[in-house]
C-alpha cells in the first residue's frame, strides 16, 4: 500500500472518566495534549489527498471536543469515512442528530463492562452505566450503527453470562466483542485490583466458549479470554497430535496492524498502534504521512518482526508450542519485557499452564 | 447503456493508486469499494462527462497494446458495474 487505507485518531487527551483499567491515562512516554482545530483540519486535507477511506477517532473521549461537529465535516469534505471509539457517556441527541446527517459513519463503538451498575460501574466510575445506556439509545434512535466492547476484569468475570443476555436479548444489539483489561497506562497502578488471575482467565474462557455455542456469531474478540482460549485449544490439539506448523506460527507473527494502518496520538506524534504510543515516527503537519509510511525505518522494521524466530528468545527455551505461536501483542510484550520484538507473556499459553490455567 | 451516454466519474469517488498496478475506487458515501487494473484506472480518468463508450474505448486503444476484441464490451460493463454502484453518473447527450 502507497499510504495507509485507514487511521486511528486520538482526537483529545481529555476524557470525562478515569477507569481502573485504562491503557491510555498514565502512560509515562506520551505526552497529554490536545492540537488546535485548525491542526486537525490541516492534517484531514492530507489524509483526503492521500486516499485514506476511514479514520477512527479515539481518546480520550471524542465526544468530549467541542468542536467535534467541525472536525467531522473536514472528515466528510476530504471523502472519507469515520468510527468512534468511545465509552458512550457524552453521546446526545444533537452530536447523534449530526453524525447521521452526514451519512458516513460506520459505527460508534461504546464501552459496556456489566450487566449491571454494579458490575460497570465498579471500574468505570459512578453513574457510567446509566449514561452508557442513554447514549447507545440516542444512537439507535438517530438509526447510528452502535458497536459494544466488554472488557473484563476481576469485577465483571462472574456477571459475562449476564452481560451477554443484557447486550444480545435485552438490548437487542446484533453483536459484542469482548477483551481483557492488559498491563498499560493506569492499569499498571492497579493491576493487583483489575487484571483477571489465572483462575479468572479459565472462568473467563470457558464462559466466554460456552456462550459463542448459545450465540453463534454474535460474541467476537481479537485479543483477550476468547481469543487465547480458542488459539489455545488448537496450539494445544496441534501439539498433542504433533502437526506441521502452523503458517504463522514459530514467528512474531502476532500483529499485522503496522502494514494495514496507523495511528496519531492527541498530541500529534504519529505512532504505528495506540498500543505503541511510545514509538514516535513523525509529527503531523511537520512530516509527511506518505514519507512516514513508506520510508520510516522504525516502522519499516516493525514490519519485518514476522521473521523473528521464537526459537531465538530465551524466554521460550524449550517450549514445545513454538511451532503454533505468534508471540502476539508487540504493545504488551513492550510494557511487560520493554522489548517491542519479544513475545508477549502475556498472551504466553506455557506460562499460564505453568502458573496452573488449562485448557478447556 | 445508450451510445450517447456520457459517463462522469462521480467526484465524491477516491481513486487509491497502490502499489503493483492495483488501484482501489472508494465510495465514501455508501462504502462500496472496487479492485481495479491500470485500464480500469484510465478508463476512470476519462470519464468526464463529454466522452462517450465509444470515445473512452478508442482511447484506451490508443494507449494500450494488445487490447484484446472484446475490450469494448468489457469497458462497457465495467462503466454499468460502477454506475450500479453510485461511482459514475450519466450525461444525458441534449442533441
Ligand atoms: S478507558 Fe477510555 S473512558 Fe476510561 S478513562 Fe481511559 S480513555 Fe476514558
Ligand atoms: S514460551 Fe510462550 S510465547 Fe514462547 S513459544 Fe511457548 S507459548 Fe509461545
Amino acid at each position: 500500500m502507497r499510504t495507509p487505507r485507514s487511521l486511528t485518531i486520538e482526537i483529545t487527551s481529555r476524557c470525562n472518566l478515569r477507569c481502573r483499567y485504562c491503557y491510555f491515562f498514565n502512560n509515562p512516554e506520551v505526552v497529554y495534549r490536545d492540537l488546535p482545530t485548525g491542526e486537525w483540519l490541516t492534517f484531514f486535507d492530507e489524509l483526503g489527498s492521500l486516499g485514506v477511506m476511514t479514520v477512527t477517532l479515539a481518546g480520550g473521549e471524542p465526544f468530549i471536543r467541542e468542536d467535534l461537529p467541525v472536525l467531522l465535516e473536514g472528515i466528510v469534505r476530504n471523502r472519507m469515512r469515520f468510527a468512534f471509539l468511545s465509552n458512550g457517556t457524552l453521546i446526545d441527541d444533537e452530536i447523534a442528530a449530526f453524525i447521521a446527517g452526514t451519512g458516513r459513519c460506520e459505527h460508534v463503538q461504546v464501552s459496556v463492562d456489566g450487566s449491571s451498575a454494579q458490575a460497570h460501574d465498579s471500574c468505570r466510575g459512578k453513574g457510567s452505566f446509566e449514561k452508557v445506556l442513554r447514549g447507545i439509545h440516542t444512537l439507535q434512535r438517530h438509526r447510528i450503527g452502535v458497536t459494544v466492547r466488554v472488557t473484563i476484569h476481576q469485577h465483571n468475570v462472574h456477571d459475562l453470562e449476564n452481560i451477554a443476555h443484557f447486550l444480545l436479548d435485552e438490548l437487542g444489539l446484533p453483536d459484542f466483542s469482548t477483551n481483557s483489561a492488559g498491563y498499560m497506562g493506569t492499569c499498571c497502578v492497579n493491576a493487583d485490583e483489575v487484571l483477571l488471575n489465572v483462575e479468572e482467565r479459565k472462568e473467563a474462557m470457558a464462559t466466554l466458549l460456552r456462550l459463542t455455542e448459545q450465540y453463534p456469531g454474535r460474541i467476537s474478540s481479537s485479543a483477550g479470554p476468547l481469543t487465547d482460549g480458542r488459539m489455545w485449544r488448537r496450539m494445544e490439539e496441534a501439539r498433542a497430535q504433533d502437526k506441521p506448523a502452523f503458517h504463522n506460527g514459530g514467528r512474531l507473527t502476532g500483529c499485522g496492524c503496522p502494514s494495514n494502518k496507523i495511528s496519531v496520538r492527541a498530541d500529534g506524534a504519529i505512532v504505528p498502534c495506540n498500543m505503541l504510543a511510545h514509538m514516535e515516527l513523525g509529527r503531523i503537519n511537520h512530516d509527511s504521512l506518505s514519507e512516514v509510511w513508506q520510508n520510516s525505518p522504525d516502522l519499516n522494521q516493525l514490519r519485518t518482526r514476522h521473521h523473528i524466530s521464537l526459537a531465538e528468545f530465551e524466554f521460550c527455551a524449550g517450549c514445545s508450542y513454538i511451532p503454533y505461536c505468534t508471540g502476539n501483542c508487540p504493545g504488551l510484550a513492550y510494557t511487560l519485557t520493554g522489548q517491542v520484538d519479544h513475545p508477549s507473556p502475556d498472551a504466553c499459553m506455557r506460562r499460564f499452564l505453568e502458573e496452573g490455567g488449562a485448557i478447556l | 447503456m445508450n451510445q450517447i451516454d456520457k459517463p462522469i466519474a462521480n467526484p465524491i469517488v477516491v481513486l487509491r493508486e497502490e502499489f503493483d498496478d492495483w488501484a482501489v475506487l472508494f465510495n465514501a458515501d455508501n462504502a462500496a469499494a472496487v479492485g481495479t487494473n491500470p485500464v480500469g484506472v484510465a478508463v476512470w480518468k476519462l470519464m468526464d462527462g463529454k466522452k462517450d463508450i465509444e470515445g473512452i474505448v478508442s482511447e484506451i486503444k490508443n494507449r494500450f497494446e494488445d487490447t484484446p476484441d472484446a475490450v469494448g464490451e468489457e469497458i462497457a460493463a465495467f462503466v454499468g458495474i460502477l454506475a450500479e454502484n453510485g461511482f459514475v453518473g450519466l450525461e444525458q447527450d441534449s442533441k
